[in-house]
């Protein structure tokens, strides 16, 4: 139980995510040159070490072993390091975009590199997260961060109030967890998933079901459904999310949307697969499934349904987050109601839908220039004519987010309706045909925006945002997409 | 004046705490001061270190206390980072009324 000196190890892509993060902060303090761009550099530096030890790390770990760090506050295992790599990737991705943006809009702030890695540790925490207490930490870490980040843009009007409604929105949210967390520790008498205590084993859905207080195990559980709601943009708790993505920098956004909503839902698997999962804690009467099903049957319609009333890209692609964060929800329910592959498919489908989402914000920093973002879905018209390389790296993006096959987005969705339709006593298949109603329907303002690229006529040249770092996003992420899209295999054993 | 102090139980603190988290929840949701509503968001907090506080001496456990510290620390941090945001918003407008924050609209 205590502490050795060999499990620090395990804490390394933490730690390494976490110290870069403070250098960095450092670092712009002291430095002297008019351009940010060298600490870009720092930060992928930082960020690709992270990497590559939660990749060493992860393969020191056999397939399905867990090991309990630091008295249960964290869990060391393979789930936990995949994500970890693929959280310090998108924030290396989502460094890179930076420089061209901000030059071309005038906010030239290095602070952008540390607090982003800085919140990057906060989303390691929550993908090894084996205690309330280090969910908490870890959300906090995350979601201070991307606050800041999101108000980078000081003098921006938009920038600032998308801060605020994102702040407000997360400040409440965080109130709801803690909460629920109290309420939970009520009933349990513990905030660890599983322990040793006098002795014997316990788990936390063990001391739940046995409690005497179901009503403080009801009320702790919607608590924290309601929670996870506010993070992962469920409908209807959404409010915030379109507004704080139009508003916030493009790399900022695309930050948010790849890598703080997969968080997000690698924290939800944690606390209430690892926490309260179990047969009997899911469904039945505490059920956290219940509430989830309903939510991501209404999260996955009605995203959709206000996606296609936008002409702004930004917001197309917030209210297509919402949406597939309904889908997440499916997955998440199915791995409530016993599905054996839903863990596998949620990871695939969050490596898919995380790179996606970084690709096409890519695209969209690439096409704004200065004083002009070209946000309007008619700015876009012609573009394909132009700028081919960006209208093909958008489309596959764009194809991939639909859910259309060759690309990853295509088997994401696949495999989380698959593990969906494996729950216990096919309670989940009417589920499964609205997400896939819905899929079609995405479809719609997906081609609207490649029809846009491809058929109609540009409205005269322009200078997008050149640098070699985005071009390198724009390119990795598409590739990489049609890489999982042609052979999953490897992709889906990661979440084992 | 004895008895009183031995009559005070868990119950007591437990909903002295629901009640000062329906104050935050009530307060966030009618009050249109940005500032209040960060008010009611910190009440909302510190409700919940109440129940925590009284949860841990219930169960005799020592990891509450010391969770409830944490949460104060990180309460801080969120209250900086809202504080330095609110005062760039007020910047540029001369108001905090979340209401009128309309910009992005479509």
């Amino acid at each position: 139980m205590s502490f050795k000196a060999a499990d620090l190890i395990y804490l390394l892509p933490l730690l390494v995510l976490a110290v870069s993060g403070m250098l960095l902060v450092l670092a712009e303090a002291f430095y002297r040159g008019k351009d940010r761009a060298a600490l870009m550099g720092l930060a992928v530096a930082g960020a690709v070490a992270a990497a590559v030890s939660s990749i060493v790390v992860y393969r020191q770990l056999a397939p399905g072993e867990v090991k309990p760090l630091l008295s249960n506050m964290l869990l060391a295992d393979r789930f936990g390091y995949a994500l970890t790599a693929l959280f310090s990737v998108v924030t290396a991705l989502a460094a890179m975009v930076a420089p061209a943006h901000q030059r071309a809009h005038g906010w030239v702030h290095g602070e952008y590199y540390g607090v982003l890695l800085l919140s990057a540790a906060g989303m390691a925490m929550l993908a090894l997260a084996g205690n309330l207490v280090t969910v908490f930490l870890g959300i906090e870490t995350m979601s201070i961060g991307v606050y800041v980040l999101c108000g980078l843009r000081r003098r921006s009007r938009r920038g600032n109030e998308a801060a605020m409604k994102y702040f407000l929105m997360g400040a409440f949210a965080t109130g709801f967890l803690l909460y629920g967390i109290a309420l939970i520790y009520g009933a349990a008498g513990t905030m660890a998933f599983a322990g040793i205590e006098d002795g014997k084993a316990f788990t936390l859905a063990e001391r739940l079901v046995d409690s005497p207080n179901r009503g403080l195990v009801v009320a702790g559980i919607l608590l924290l459904v309601v929670a996870f709601g506010f993070k992962l943009a469920a409908v209807p708790f959404h409010m915030w999310a379109p507004d704080a993505y139009e508003g916030a920098p493009t790399p900022v956004t695309a930050f948010m949307a790849a890598a703080v909503k997969a968080a997000a839902t690698a924290a939800a698997i944690r606390v209430f697969a690892y926490g309260m999962g179990g047969d009997i804690l899911a469904y039945g009467n505490f059920g956290w499934a219940s509430p989830m099903v309903v939510i991501a049957a209404v999260t996955i319609t009605l995203g959709n349904i206000a996606a296609i009333r936008q002409d702004n890209i930004k917001r197309v692609l917030a209210y297509s987050s919402i949406s597939h964060g309904g889908v997440i929800l499916v997955g998440l329910a199915a791995l409530g109601l016993g599905s054996g592959t839903a863990q596998t498919s949620l990871m695939y489908y969050l490596i898919a839908y995380s790179l996606t989402t970084m690709g096409a914000f890519a695209v969209v920093a690439y096409v704004g220039s200065r004083d002009n973002e070209r946000l309007h879905i008619d700015d876009w018209a012609g573009l394909a004519a132009r700028h081919p390389a960006a209208a093909l790296a958008m489309t596959v993006c764009l194809l991939s987010l639909g859910g259309m096959p060759p690309t990853g987005g295509f088997f994401a969705k696949f495999y989380v309706f698959k593990s969906a339709m494996e729950a216990h006593d096919q309670q989940l298949l009417w589920l499964v045909i609205i997400g896939v109603v819905n899929s079609a329907i995405s479809i719609y303002y997906y081609l609207r925006i490649v029809t846009a690229m491809y058929f109609r006529d540009s409205k005269g040249a322009f200078e997008p945002s050149r640098s070699a770092p985005l071009a390198f996003v724009m390119a990795v992420c598409p590739l990489i997409i049609l890489e999982m899209g042609v052979m999953p295999g490897f992709w889906l054993k990661l979440g084992l | 004046m004895n008895s009183v102090v031995t009559h005070i139980g868990y119950g007591h603190f437990l909903v002295l705490s629901a009640i000062l988290f329906a104050i935050g929840v009530v307060g966030v949701l009618i009050r249109r001061n940005a500032l209040i509503v960060m008010m009611s968001i910190e009440l909302m907090l510190n409700a919940a270190n109440i129940a925590i506080i009284t949860f841990a001496r219930m169960h005799g456990d020592v990891g509450g206390h010391s969770f409830a510290l944490v949460v104060i620390a990180v309460a801080a941090a969120e209250v900086a980072v809202g504080l330095a945001i609110l005062v760039a918003v007020f910047r540029g407008r001369r108001h905090i009324d979340v209401d009128r924050m309309t910009t992005l609209k479509y």
